[in-house]
């Protein structure tokens, strides 16, 4: 009788820091390195070679997938705050760390992105001192950077556990407040994002355009939140064995699918109420693609969810990949579709290089913290099977 | 201050764009990475003459000759979305002005100009944002714009706005040969370029049916709601964690115990 | 450890780091804020408000699509020059009520391109077309010479405006590799046989249509098509003799020398940038095969001359081919103000009378000269005395076009109208001057001009002998079918590019 055996790796510890090298990490390590060649020729060249903009599209897959997506599937962090340390729901505690590593890196990789995306990049601290306080952009500036730097000391309870132990009580008698201004500026920037698109009525396609387009985003962003906790921990599962009792997760997604329901009410009211029945089904591109949005995204999740299917193997699972995804494509919606004119920007190689080349670092990033910091459970946690330990230096 | 417009006297001459390159020094006929389809704006272009064919009510083919440039909105889209400043209305002319040193090249103004006038030096590898300034230097010397001022026919006529708003309307309804309509007058709260025409305006590549309130109203709206809902939410957020930090503290201690500080202040 | 810090440390901390956060912000503060633009210049003229009156102010509209003149915006530093030109000399800007009707109005002339100072207006080029031709084997290159260009050419190479030059210029030209060179003022000696013909049976049978209007240059053409097409009735139905000597060229001359005429090209070497416009114009050709293909200004020959390194002092002096390349006194003053009068009286004398015309129609002074309106009059026997009026300039032509409007039947019988000032020897092609307009250099072009007529063997068009060839042998007689078919054109009424009324508000 053969048995299988299971996969072996090889993992490296260098000053007392594990490092796992699997085959996807090769890759990843891989798509690292030539987005980090694509990035230095951009911030070297300008948006020349390396990106399809154009005056008709200035805005393309870096803002509308790294930044609008990424804070948005970022907000898993916040959400879960929300319950936990707002709301003391402590039975959501044991996502909660895992929640709050997303959501930061997810947060510094929208930086990353924003950095290359903005063309003077060495300008890139100009807001902080030239304050353009009407723009919304401002508010999400300053939002984005005060939470990232929240975060940031949030994940410091994990950090100063192993590192800089001396800190560790600052931080512990810091967290309440931290807690509490964390759950304010993502509530802030969240809705401010869609705050972007209300002074571009007259040139955005009216299904995609309402004055309660900040409420939507924050919304969105809440149940996507526990949709993409959801879907972390599933990854996690698969890589570490790290199991999270599948009720508690059913629990949380359908605290987000109660929201979801709200977000479609209001969504359904809103275009009753100025009369857009007629361009919903229309058959253009845009009204297909908002259906696509509404149904795939929206529809076809609140079903799984508040129905025996959320029961079985894969249920959960699908429901939140599906609301992942309707909420990309609203995003992307936003930018592209709502402001369609001639279709003649699509992204380059290279801008997808980049977009690739930063989740890939939030992968890499991800893995390599699980394993060296207290995120998932009690402990650290380890690659399935290693091979073989290493000891270098 | 303001200009009109009479697209009726303009035969092409294109005076106007040369004076512009002149005056601000830019670039001719450079080979562009971004292809535009028709002569158009673009970072080396702050203003253009298009070549408009339209097909009058009588059958008739006419040429009009349209002017683009920013157009100086009185509340100006950019300005209002220009998170570092970049973009602002100069107080002495109300021109819309562009300080490059202030942009960080987010190009969040592009997205937010209604009339898609600012336009990026994509083929720079600092690029900046690029538009009519309303030769805001002239202005304060007392000089018209430079493209006005070297406007051969009077398409081009600068002075106060209401002054040229009454005007525009006075001829109008001299000749009956022009549209009834001022453009720029009310679109999306005025703008400070106004436009006659004999033509319709939509044939001419005008963006109709705009609001009479500028889109910044809509940002207004919005952020000035923010401060007072991130009050609250804090207020609330920082109460219930109160709350449950009493709750947890009365749980786990017994109530006889000398008590901490927080509870007095 | 953890519990002993206290809450007073810790807002110190807080504290502290907030106050340092303010700080650095503050500090950044302080930058430039010069808003973009206004690194450049503008003339003198364009500083003030913008709304007084100015001299000079802007530049003439030239579409992009113009057959004859070009202009490279980025050499342009809106001087105004060209307005002058147009405005003042031509009278066709602010010439047409706005709004414009679909076509931006130029007739042409090309007499911007000598007064733009930076060389921002030039002819449309063509320079490269005509050597790709003359590249071509299979393409049997014909050139021919404006007469005004033997009087200017000279110019181009450091010789003293009026020098003689057309010994030099057709040695230049085969050196340059023309399969033929034939003289334009052969085409004008056709030119007059037809056009005097022409002038003579109105005078006599059809004097409904007199006034008769020149119709040898296509500025003129032109601006009657935009701005008088009620008047074009009275204008010559004869090409020009360009286009007739093109014409000729591609069915005589081809027929003569068993060239098949799609092989054939015709370069004309032009004072006259409006000669590009009307080269591309439909009606001139026959049979589908456009009379003249390419048109050279004299300036551009120059350029073609120097590119090619052609030492043109060294030449030695060559003569036009036969066929077509013998010129009467006649054609050859055509290049002046009341060249073409002078020629076409002297052959409508003949015609009428059947006597050579007596020795002051051989030099008659009264229509000669640099004087934008000219008046005399010269008796025939049989036909009475023709009253004659001599224009160059079209602003001097409308005071002599509205007049004929006005009075319907004016008091001349034979009007010719050149476009450009002195007429095609001070043409938008010629070599530029000192000044734009500079009227000395013009005249001793033009006395080189009438000294050429004075030597010549033979002083009436009738005369030529290849002339008289070409008809027996081709034509048969003036106005005969053939002739119709070749030699006269037709016009097109051209304002309803320009104006209106429906549409326009002022006059």
């Amino acid at each position: 009788m053969k048995i299988k055996l299971p996969q072996m790796y090889r993992c490296y510890r260098i000053l007392g820091w594990d490092f796992t090298i699997t085959p996807a990490r090769v890759v990843l390590l891989l798509l690292v390195a030539f987005m980090g060649c694509v990035a230095l020729t951009r911030l070297l060249t300008g948006f020349r070679y390396i990106t399809n903009l154009t005056d008709e599209t200035p805005w393309g897959l870096w803002i509308s997938f790294d930044v609008l997506c990424g804070v948005a599937l970022a907000g898993g962090g916040y959400s879960t705050a929300l319950l936990v340390g707002g709301f003391k729901y402590q039975k959501y505690g044991v996502v909660a760390r895992s929640a709050l590593l997303t959501s930061l890196l997810g947060y510094l990789l929208v930086m990353a992105g924003l950095f290359l995306d903005i063309g003077l990049w060495p300008h890139f601290w100009r807001p902080f001192v030239s304050w353009g306080y009407t723009s919304v952009l401002f508010e999400v500036f300053w939002c984005i950077s005060i939470y990232t730097t929240i975060l940031t000391l949030e994940f410091h309870e994990v950090i100063t556990e192993r590192m800089f132990k001396f800190l560790h009580p600052y931080v512990l008698k810091a967290l309440p407040f931290l807690v509490i201004i964390g759950l304010i500026f993502p509530m802030m920037h969240q809705s401010s994002l869609g705050g972007l698109f209300l002074i571009a009525k007259s040139k955005m396609f009216p299904l995609w355009w309402s004055p309660l387009l900040p409420l939507y985003f924050l919304i969105s962003s809440f149940f996507v939140g526990s949709a993409m906790v959801c879907v972390e921990s599933d990854l996690a599962r698969r890589n570490y064995a790290h199991r999270i009792d599948p009720h508690i997760m059913l629990q949380l997604t359908r605290v987000g699918g109660r929201i979801m329901l709200v977000y479609l009410a209001l969504k359904l009211i809103d275009v009753t109420r100025q009369g857009q029945w007629g361009l919903v089904f229309q058959g253009s591109m845009q009204s297909n693609l908002y259906l696509l949005e509404m149904v795939g995204g929206i529809l076809v999740p609140l079903f799984i969810i508040f129905s025996p299917l959320a029961h079985r193997k894969y249920g959960v699972l699908v429901y939140s990949w599906l609301v992942v995804a309707g909420v990309v494509l609203n995003r992307m919606n936003c930018v592209f579709t709502a402001m369609y004119k001639s279709g003649d920007y699509f992204p380059s190689p290279f801008e997808f290089a980049v977009s690739i080349g930063l989740v890939s670092i939030g992968c890499l990033a991800y893995g390599i913290i699980v394993e060296n910091f207290n995120v998932l459970g009690s402990r650290r946690v380890t690659q399935h099977h290693i091979l073989q330990k290493t000891d270098l230096l | 201050m303001a200009v009109l417009v009479d697209l009726t006297k303009c035969i092409g001459c294109e005076s106007c764009s040369v004076a512009c390159k002149l005056w601000n020094k830019l670039p001719y006929g450079k080979e562009k990475s971004r292809r535009q389809k028709e002569k158009d704006l673009n970072d080396d272009n702050w203003t253009v003459i298009q070549e408009k064919h339209v097909e009058g009510e009588n059958g008739k083919a006419y040429t009009r000759f349209v002017k683009k440039q920013c157009l100086h909105c009185l509340e100006p889209s950019c300005a209002s979305a220009c998170f570092s400043k970049a973009l602002r209305v100069d107080p002495d002319t109300h021109a819309v002005v562009y300080v490059p040193e202030l942009c960080v090249g987010c190009r969040y103004c592009m997205i937010a100009c209604p009339f898609e006038i600012p336009r990026y030096q994509w083929d720079e590898p600092l690029p900046l944002v690029t538009k009519c300034e309303f030769c805001v230097g002239r202005l304060k010397d007392g000089d018209a714009p430079a493209c006005v001022s070297a406007c051969p026919t009077g398409a081009l006529v600068y002075g106060e706005r209401d002054a040229l708003i009454a005007r525009a309307h006075e001829i109008i309804a001299a000749n009956p040969h022009y549209v009834d309509y001022v453009y720029g007058e009310k679109e999306l709260g005025g703008t400070q370029w106004l436009y006659i025409s004999d033509q319709p305006f939509e044939k001419l590549g005008f963006k109709m049916g705009l609001e009479e309130i500028p889109p910044s109203t809509y940002t207004h709206a919005y952020l000035s709601k923010v401060p007072f809902l991130a009050a609250a939410w804090g207020l609330f957020l920082a109460g219930m964690s109160y709350y449950h930090h009493r709750r947890a503290k009365n749980e786990k201690k017994p109530p006889e115990k000398k008590e901490e500080g927080d509870g007095r202040i | 450890m953890a519990q002993n810090i206290s809450r007073r440390d810790f807002l110190k901390l807080a504290s502290g780091t907030s106050l340092f956060g303010l700080g650095v912000l503050a500090s950044g503060c302080a930058s430039e804020e010069k808003q973009s633009g206004g690194d450049g210049w503008m003339p003198d003229q364009y500083h003030g408000r913008g709304d007084f009156p100015a001299q000079l102010k802007g530049r003439v509209a030239i579409a992009p699509d113009n057959a004859a003149i070009v202009r490279d915006d980025e050499k342009c530093i809106l001087c105004g020059q060209c307005i002058e030109a147009c405005q003042k000399v031509m009278s066709v800007h602010g010439y047409y009520p706005l709004p414009i009707k679909d076509e931006t109005a130029c007739i042409g002339c090309g007499q911007c391109t000598l007064w733009c100072p930076t060389g921002a207006i030039t002819e449309r080029p063509a320079v490269e077309e005509v050597e790709a031709a003359l590249a071509d084997d299979e393409k049997y290159v014909v050139v021919q010479t404006a007469p005004a260009t033997k009087v200017s050419l000279g110019e181009e190479f450091g010789l003293a405006p009026g020098a003689i030059v057309s010994a030099q210029q057709v040695a230049a030209l085969r050196a340059l590799g023309f399969d033929a060179v034939f003289d334009t003022c052969t085409g004008a000696d056709i030119t007059i046989m037809e056009e005097a013909s022409e002038a003579l049976m109105r005078l006599t049978k059809k004097q409904a249509e007199l006034p008769h209007f020149t119709s040898c240059c296509p500025g003129w053409v032109k601006f009657c098509e935009y701005f008088y097409p009620d008047l074009m009735e009275h204008l010559s139905t004869c090409k020009s003799p360009a286009a007739m000597l093109g014409a000729t060229v591609k069915s005589y001359y081809a027929e003569k020398q068993g060239i098949a005429p799609e092989n054939i090209v015709t370069v004309s070497i032009m004072p006259c940038t409006a000669k590009k416009f009307e080269a591309q114009r439909e009606e001139l050709g026959v049979d589908g095969r456009v009379d003249v293909d390419y048109v050279l200004t004299t300036r551009e020959l120059a350029r073609l001359i120097k590119r090619r390194g052609i030492d043109f002092s060294a030449l030695s002096p060559s003569g036009y081919d036969s066929v077509l390349g013998e010129s009467s006194g006649a054609g050859r003053i055509f290049a002046a103000t009341g060249g073409v009068t002078e020629a076409a009286v002297r052959s409508l004398y003949y015609f009428a009378t059947k006597q050579q015309p007596p020795a002051d129609l051989l030099s008659w002074q009264a229509v000669r000269g640099l004087t934008s309106i000219k008046e005399a009059a010269a008796s025939v026997p049989g036909v009475g005395t023709v009253h004659v009026a001599v224009v160059s300039g079209m602003a001097a032509a409308r005071h002599v076009l509205d007049e004929v409007r006005r009075t319907g039947r004016s008091r001349w019988q034979f009007i010719e109208f050149m476009a450009c000032p002195g007429g095609c020897l001070g043409g938008g092609g010629q070599p530029k001057s000192e000044f734009p307009a500079d009227e000395a250099v013009r005249r001793k072009r033009m006395e080189a001009l009438y000294a050429e007529d004075k030597g010549a063997p033979r002083r009436m068009s009738h005369e030529n002998g290849e002339v008289q060839a070409l008809y027996r042998e081709f034509y048969g007689a003036p106005l005969s079918a053939r002739a119709e078919k070749f030699l006269h054109t037709h016009f097109e009424d051209r304002s309803g590019r320009l104006f209106d009324r429906e549409t326009q508000s002022q006059a």
